[in-house]
């Protein structure tokens, strides 16, 4: 049975990671991983570079008084700890094996051969740390012809297949927003991560895992694959053309709204759509509920597709995109606003769920707006959230022995990681405990 | 049996979409997996496309086999008085117990996390509901497609001059949401192991994928800006596009963030001239003349291949790759050689793909197990080995329609 290093940190129902320590080398691809075990009460310590992690110039950026400053880094690196090491020098190589010594887990993002060249091979890695559960998140998985690939978040949606299904079918293929493929292979970094732990709880297995950030994207394409598979068809992208009437985009007054009426055991929506535009007098409407449109065969015929967009958007366009929301709604009609992401900050639902939360970027020295955690986990106001460190402000204190330190705050500069959770963190780790 | 959750039963409530691939994801890793359905009621995918050829209906869909492997099916006619007595009896059995009902189903059943901790005090439970069980739109009704909308992922993803296309697909059904959902449950079950006690877990899937804009989140709380959707283009690399390649249809990636790898791909296209062109020198440059810039080199790739192409470029360290289709992903070289198809046998459908999680393991593990089961397959063996209901009253329950 695996020790726990830390048996000063009890798990609690908000928090079930706090015995756990993490240790993360990872590029864009693996930072939001650490991030998802940081939330759960993990001591998550990110090994940076000297100089600027790449991490931390990522788009979105914003202006600070300190100059341009990256959301993305912000948002991967909330409640972790930072400790800057050069591991390309014998002093920063054993800093990093000692901070080993002492982890539960490793998150890292080096290509086929990058460990061994540093000198960080897996038996000298085992060596100090016989228990540790490796996770390394990349592009292609560290195995395989491809895994030397060079990558962005573009080309893995290219590789992975999502872009194929992704735009217009009269124009090149075109990507999701937000840096959809390295957070995917987050996520999944953070799943293989757990499934380390829960499996050395249970059977004492110290085991490694490698994540494709390729396999990540290629788990999101809905039946595209089984399609292929039994009935030899290629799905391609078909943007602003629906599959069937009733379900798609549609432009209303101040925008634009989405909708799935008609598919999947909605039928009743269907009924109430088209009742809907029926009291609503709405010109063609009657048409609706001739027989033949009850024949969800008929709704995917393109004809149907186009008449039934005509005669929607005749009424939507006179509606905003909130009213039509309420109003489907009360209907038990699946539409939803096509949301710009500053109208978020006042959905009446995140609002009461209380969902939001601020922290103070020490470059920004004012609050911004991060989203609460994707689960509700028992108590959330037992998570406390700290800013991304400043680089390297944990690089004492991350150390075995530090709490020992005569002065350990030195490592940190007063409200840079601010919140109740420094002083824990900043322990005195159990002589031993990785034994 | 093998695997991290080796001897770990789960009661799954699951249909459809997001709650499928969580549990799939913990029956390929060795959980016991107990699908409730019913005939009188069955999971809507059992009803969506594709279907094999000859084997529409319930036992032929290729959507509902991608999602379910490794589970076991027992079917359960909730609608029946008797049926809630045995679904209790079962989640007292069972180490998890997940759903993605609205808010109010279970708790109907005397399902509740609240009645079935009364009686098994370790049981992790799962809902998935989706905008959260409380709120003023807790009866809110979606799919993925609608959530996606609602977070901005939709409205941020098109070209500008266009209206907006998300995905394409239900996008937070397949990565966001099962994937935080399988965070917050292994913590949890992490946390069992340790302390023997139980928890609820709640995913608001609306919530979980506002978490996938957030940087943009950030951004916007901080300079109030609404940009517009970009359509491939990224403020740090210029070129980033998808550019035509020879045959119908067929395309290649390509993002460039540095001037090496921008001179490089000018000597791959055979344009080393573009390395002297005052419009292309540095990133700025070229993102102030993006539009000539895609022209020109859109015009080149129009010659190459795919593969030669991507090889070349990979070849020079610049970022590129081919838009992989279906069909091509499941001959995909680097796929193949990492095993993320398993071929399975299904009695009714014959060989199927399916696919693993996305990583690897050491040991083994996490491959799918066995084909999606037939609904209520496994109604006979879970009802001797967990329930000890055999024989005589086994069929009793069979002929007054619970079990079917």
């Amino acid at each position: 049975m695996a020790a726990h290093p830390r048996t000063d940190r009890e798990p609690t129902e908000s928090l079930p990671l706090r015995p756990i320590r993490v240790i993360e080398v990872t590029d864009a691809y693996g930072a939001y991983a650490g991030r998802l075990l940081a939330d759960l009460g993990a001591d998550v310590v990110r090994v940076e570079p000297p100089g600027v992690d790449p991490v931390r110039r990522r788009e979105p950026l914003v202006d600070t008084p300190q100059g341009p400053a990256s959301a993305f880094g912000w948002f991967v690196n909330l409640n972790k700890r930072s400790v800057a090491l050069d591991l390309a020098t014998p002093t920063g190589r054993d800093a990093f094996l000692a901070l080993l010594a002492d982890a539960d887990v490793l998150l890292e993002s080096w290509r086929p051969g990058e460990a061994d060249r540093l000198g960080l091979d897996e038996a000298t890695i085992r060596a100090v740390a016989p228990e540790l559960i490796r996770i390394a998140i990349t592009p292609y998985g560290v195995e395989g012809p491809w895994s030397d690939r060079a990558a962005t978040d573009l080309t893995t949606l290219a590789a992975g297949g999502l872009l194929s299904l992704g735009g217009y079918p009269d124009a090149e293929p075109v990507a999701v927003h937000g840096g959809q493929g390295l957070l995917a292979a987050s996520i999944f970094g953070a799943v293989a991560a757990l499934l380390g732990l829960v499996g050395r709880e249970r059977d004492g297995v110290p085991r490694r895992y490698d994540v494709s950030a390729q396999e990540a994207i290629a788990a999101a394409l809905e039946d595209a694959i089984p399609q292929y598979d039994l009935t030899g068809r290629v799905r391609r992208r078909a943007g602003d053309q629906p599959r069937e009437a009733g379900t798609g985009i549609y432009a209303c007054a101040d925008g634009y709204v989405s909708m799935v009426a008609g598919r999947l055991g909605t039928a009743r929506a269907w009924k109430a759509l088209t009742e809907w535009l029926v009291e609503e007098r709405v010109e063609g409407a009657e048409d609706l509920i001739e027989d033949r449109w009850q024949s969800f065969p008929y709704r995917q015929r393109q004809e149907a597709i186009d008449r039934f967009r005509e005669i929607f958007e005749r009424f939507t366009r006179l509606r905003t995109k909130e009213a039509l929301y309420l109003e489907a709604q009360r209907r038990s009609i699946a539409l939803a606003p096509v949301n710009e992401v500053a109208d978020l900050f006042v959905n009446p639902q995140l609002v009461a769920r209380g969902f939001f939360r601020e922290v103070v970027p020490h470059e920004l020295g004012r609050p911004v707006v991060v989203p609460g955690r994707p689960y509700r986990l028992g108590d959330e106001a037992d998570v406390v959230l700290a800013p991304a460190p400043v680089l390297g402000a944990a690089s004492a204190g991350a150390f075995p022995g530090a709490g020992n330190d005569p002065q350990p705050a030195a490592a940190v500069a007063p409200g840079r990681h601010d919140g109740p959770s420094v002083a824990a963190a900043f322990h005195d780790p159990a002589p031993g405990g990785a034994g | 049996m093998t695997g991290p959750l080796a001897g770990l039963r789960v009661l799954d409530y699951c249909w459809v979409g997001a709650g499928a691939l969580v549990t799939k994801a913990l029956a390929d890793h060795g959980a016991e997996v107990i699908k409730i359905e019913s005939v009188k009621r069955p999971d809507n995918l059992r009803l969506a496309p594709p279907y094999r050829k000859g084997a529409e209906g319930l036992e032929g869909s290729g959507y509902f086999a991608s999602r379910n492997s490794s589970k076991k099916s027992f079917a359960l006619n909730m609608s029946h008085p008797e049926a809630p007595a045995i679904a209790r009896r079962l989640a007292a059995e069972s180490s998890v117990v997940t759903s993605n009902f609205r808010p109010g189903v279970m708790d109907r059943w005397g399902l509740s996390y609240h009645e079935i901790a009364a009686f098994n005090p370790s049981v992790i439970y799962l809902s998935m509901p989706m905008q959260g069980a409380d709120g003023p739109h807790r009866e809110f009704v979606g799919f993925g497609s609608t959530i996606a909308a609602l977070t901005g992922l939709v409205w941020s993803s098109g070209r500008p001059d266009r209206m907006p296309v998300g995905t394409g697909t239900h996008y937070p059904d397949h990565v966001p949401n099962p994937g935080h959902a399988l965070v917050a449950l292994l913590a949890a079950l992490y946390r069992r192991e340790v302390t023997g006690r139980g928890e609820a877990i709640e995913l608001s899937q609306f919530e979980s994928t506002v978490n996938i804009v957030g940087p943009s989140v950030v951004a916007r709380s901080v300079d109030g800006l609404r940009p517009t959707r970009d359509g491939n283009r990224a403020p740090d690399a210029s070129p980033s596009g998808v550019f035509p390649v020879a045959g119908e249809d067929r395309w290649v990636a390509i993002a460039v963030e540095t001037d090496a790898q921008f001179r490089a791909l000018a000597d791959v296209l055979n344009r080393a001239d573009w390395a002297h062109d005052p419009r292309f020198a540095t990133l700025a440059d070229r993102k102030t003349n993006e539009d000539a810039l895609e022209a020109v080199i859109a015009a080149e790739t129009r010659r190459s291949e795919a593969a030669v192409l991507v090889d070349a470029l990979q070849a020079r360290g610049v970022p590129a790759a081919a838009v992989e289709t279906s069909a091509d992903l499941l001959s995909n070289p680097q796929l193949a050689a990492r095993d993320y198809w398993s071929r399975l046998d299904h009695p009714v459908m014959g060989s199927i793909v399916v696919n693993r999680v996305p990583f690897r393991s050491v040991p083994p593990e996490g491959a799918p197990r066995r084909a999606a089961p037939l609904l209520g397959e496994h109604t006979r063996e879970i009802a001797a080995s967990v329930l000890g209901i055999e024989g005589d009253a086994y069929e009793d329950l069979v002929a007054r329609e619970v079990f079917v």
